[in-house]
């Protein structure tokens, strides 16, 4: 198994050692994790690893039994927490609020004077494209619509720090097009982005980091390109010319293939070069790769039974 | 705890509430009634187009006579004449029998009744028939008219008694049964507003924001003063109705004493719906469905019932009985059976401070229990949590 590397850090969040038991579930026992400034984090794990827990032990939502949150190197205050834009995996909104009202009225919460709120207010409901929707009721507005409100409640304030649960979820094609643009300006600003998805394709897309946790603990952290690296496989993947040969590489297990592809799962340690020399011995090669597996081959390695 | 935020809170609580058209319509109809209340009372004054009917049969009565009875009954009685004048006797007595008249006068001094006086006519009857005779010797011993007219003048009899009701008792018993209901209705009405308003938050796990951004207690205080100024608010407008149509009508003389015990019972009547709606919002925090709200609703119910119960013995009867001035000391109770103690003067200085000071006390250790409560139950969703769940959450365990 991969162990949690960290990296060193200057600013940002720091999660050390979360413990959580709530009666006889250990909810949490050893989460960390690092979001930098400008730093966009994908934090993944199956249901119940402890990715919400989380969260709400970030925001102060539920207090923890052991471990640290730290932002810029010391523990994180009420204060600090006012910085923080939160989109929870369910969404949570006043249905009887009107959109502009709604974003306002969070705003003010989180320490926006009126007018601030009210100009920022009409600034994100334009830019997640409710231009038009500010007066209408959020019970009014379609799912996916209400998901857009919620992430201008969560950005209404400009936040340091951005935590966002399960954002895509449900998202069209559009919305999530818009959403990876909000948060990929929100870390050219400067600002932390923390959020969880199990959609990983779209995560190995945006996220250059990531955090996996399973079973309440940090199983595996580091660059995407870093922990599909350090995984013990590698895909080979063979173009053949002509028909198949009933050849295999040494220590490989076969994997299912389109017709004139043959594809294997070999060890990291194999070399290419012998593979491919084998491989041209054994048929007409007219196309080699060899890749470490994708994220979602990695965090099944790391989570999975 | 930022007073900004429960500010923001409670203001939401307001503009969201005040919105809707349930509270709209309810104030709308409250105000009306209380303004077309005295309204209509002025324009149909009790009795004022409803006098007795008074048939009186005559048989040989002077005009003057009639007149000088037309005169002493006018505002009292509504009385018609019947001349049986040159008839059978056999036919007044049948028309006495049959009530088509009610008593007959005969040559100016025999009254004939049926079979019994009526006293109410009796008394009209025999002033003018003793002023017409004494006018008649008058003017026989040679008097002269204007002396006559003097000697007939009314006397003014003053009146004194000995166990007199206080000059403003009716009003006071009235103001006492207005502060009754008032303090009776407005917890419940409000406080299931403010109930609901935590369930809906809870239910669209809206919940999860707020508390990024604030603490259950400051989250808790704004509900309770947003929904609790709504309620005063909407009491003032009805109050405001009533009090400026009783004046302009000028149905009913507000005694300048009324306003002396008024702020103590909008104090009480302010402090049952601080204590009730954070007891509504603490019962809210339990469950997470609008439809669990019988569930959990009793222990508000239980001391409201009992106070508007002892509170009505006390507007019309007792107001000093042992339950009663146990009651007025009873955080739960207060509220309602001081508005009616004080209004009926049934109240000692003492017992108003210190059933205010218990008041507070109980308000102040509410808000605590109910905001600890609040950290722990907030988050938690699904079926009702039990009052040993809370306990247990209280000390980080999980629901089951």
């Amino acid at each position: 198994m991969t162990r949690p590397r960290f990296h060193t850090m200057t600013g940002g969040l720091r999660v050390s050692g979360l413990h959580k038991r709530f009666g006889k579930v250990v909810a949490l026992h050893g989460v960390d994790l690092e979001v930098a400034r400008g730093q966009l984090v994908g934090f993944l794990g199956p249901n119940g690893a402890g990715k919400t827990t989380t969260m709400r032990g970030i925001l102060g939502l539920v207090a923890m039994d052991a471990g640290s949150v730290t932002w810029d190197g010391r523990t994180m205050t009420e204060e600090d927490r006012h910085h923080i834009g939160y989109m929870p995996q369910e969404r949570g909104l006043y249905p009887g609020m009107k959109v502009h009202e709604h974003i306002s009225y969070i705003g003010r919460l989180a320490g926006l004077d009126r007018e601030t709120a009210s100009r920022r207010a009409k600034h994100w409901a334009d830019r997640v494209g409710l231009a038009d929707r500010g007066k209408d009721l959020v019970q009014q507005l379609s799912t996916g619509n209400q998901q857009r409100v919620q992430l201008a409640v969560a950005l209404v304030h400009e936040p340091e720090l951005m935590i966002l649960d399960e954002p895509f979820a449900g998202l069209d094609p559009v919305a999530v097009s818009m959403l990876s643009d909000v948060m990929a300006e929100q870390v050219e600003k400067g600002a932390s982005v923390v959020f969880s998805s199990h959609q990983l394709e779209l995560v190995q897309d945006l996220a250059e980091h990531v955090t996996i946790v399973a079973g309440g603990e940090t199983r595996a952290t580091g660059t995407v390109a870093d922990l599909r690296n350090r995984s013990p496989r590698r895909q080979l993947e063979i173009r053949w010319t002509g028909p198949v040969p009933a050849w295999s590489p040494p220590e490989a297990l076969a994997q299912e293939a389109p017709p004139g592809v043959s594809i294997f799962e070999v060890p990291a340690a194999s070399d290419p070069a012998a593979l491919i020399a084998q491989a041209s011995l054994a048929g007409s090669v007219s196309a080699v790769s060899f890749q470490p597996p994708g994220l979602d081959e990695v965090f099944l390695e790391l989570v999975g039974p | 705890m930022s007073w900004n935020l429960v500010k923001e809170v409670a203001e939401r609580e307001i503009r969201t509430r005040a919105r809707t058209k349930s509270f709209r319509i309810i104030t709308g109809i409250l105000v009306a009634a209380a303004i077309l209340g005295p309204i209509v009372s002025a324009l149909w004054p009790e009795g004022g187009d409803d006098l007795r009917q008074v048939t009186v049969g005559l048989v040989d009565v002077e005009e003057t006579t009639q007149q000088q009875i037309m005169a002493f009954a006018e505002g009292n009685l509504d009385v018609t004449f019947q001349d049986y004048t040159g008839l059978p006797p056999a036919q007044l007595d049948q028309a006495l029998s049959d009530g088509d008249i009610d008593v007959a006068i005969e040559g100016g001094q025999t009254l004939v009744w049926d079979r019994e006086t009526d006293f109410e006519i009796a008394g009209l009857l025999f002033s003018v028939l003793q002023q017409q005779e004494v006018l008649v010797r008058g003017r026989m011993l040679g008097l002269d008219e204007g002396d006559i007219v003097q000697l007939l003048t009314p006397v003014q009899v003053e009146e004194r008694f000995a166990d007199k009701p206080g000059e403003s008792e009716g009003v006071a018993t009235g103001v006492a049964f207005l502060g009754l209901m008032a303090a009776f209705i407005l917890p419940q009405a409000f406080g299931q507003l403010t109930m609901m308003s935590v369930v809906e938050e809870k239910s669209t796990r809206v919940i999860e924001v707020l508390l990024g951004h604030l603490r259950p207690r400051a989250l808790l205080l704004g509900k309770v003063l947003g929904i609790g100024t709504m309620a005063v608010g909407q009491l003032m407008v009805v109050v405001g109705g009533l009090t400026a149509a009783l004046l302009l009508t000028n149905t009913v003389d507000i005694p300048s004493s009324v306003w002396h015990f008024v702020p103590i019972i909008v104090v009480s009547i302010l402090g049952g719906l601080a204590i009730y709606n954070t007891f509504f919002a603490l019962l809210g925090s339990l469950i997470s469905r609008q439809e669990d709200a019988a569930q959990v609703i009793m222990p508000t119910l239980l001391p409201l019932m009992a106070g508007y119960l002892v509170g009505q013995s006390a507007v019309f009867g007792d107001a000093e009985s042992a339950l009663v001035k146990v009651l007025t000391l009873f955080p739960l109770t207060a509220p309602m059976l001081l508005p009616v103690r004080v209004a009926r003067d049934a109240i000692a200085p003492w017992e108003i401070a210190l059933s205010l000071g218990l008041l507070a006390v109980g308000v102040w250790l509410l808000i605590r229990i109910a905001g600890r409560v609040y950290e722990f139950t907030l988050l938690q969703t699904g079926s009702r949590i039990g009052w040993g769940q809370v306990v247990r959450l209280s000390r980080g365990a999980a629901l089951d």
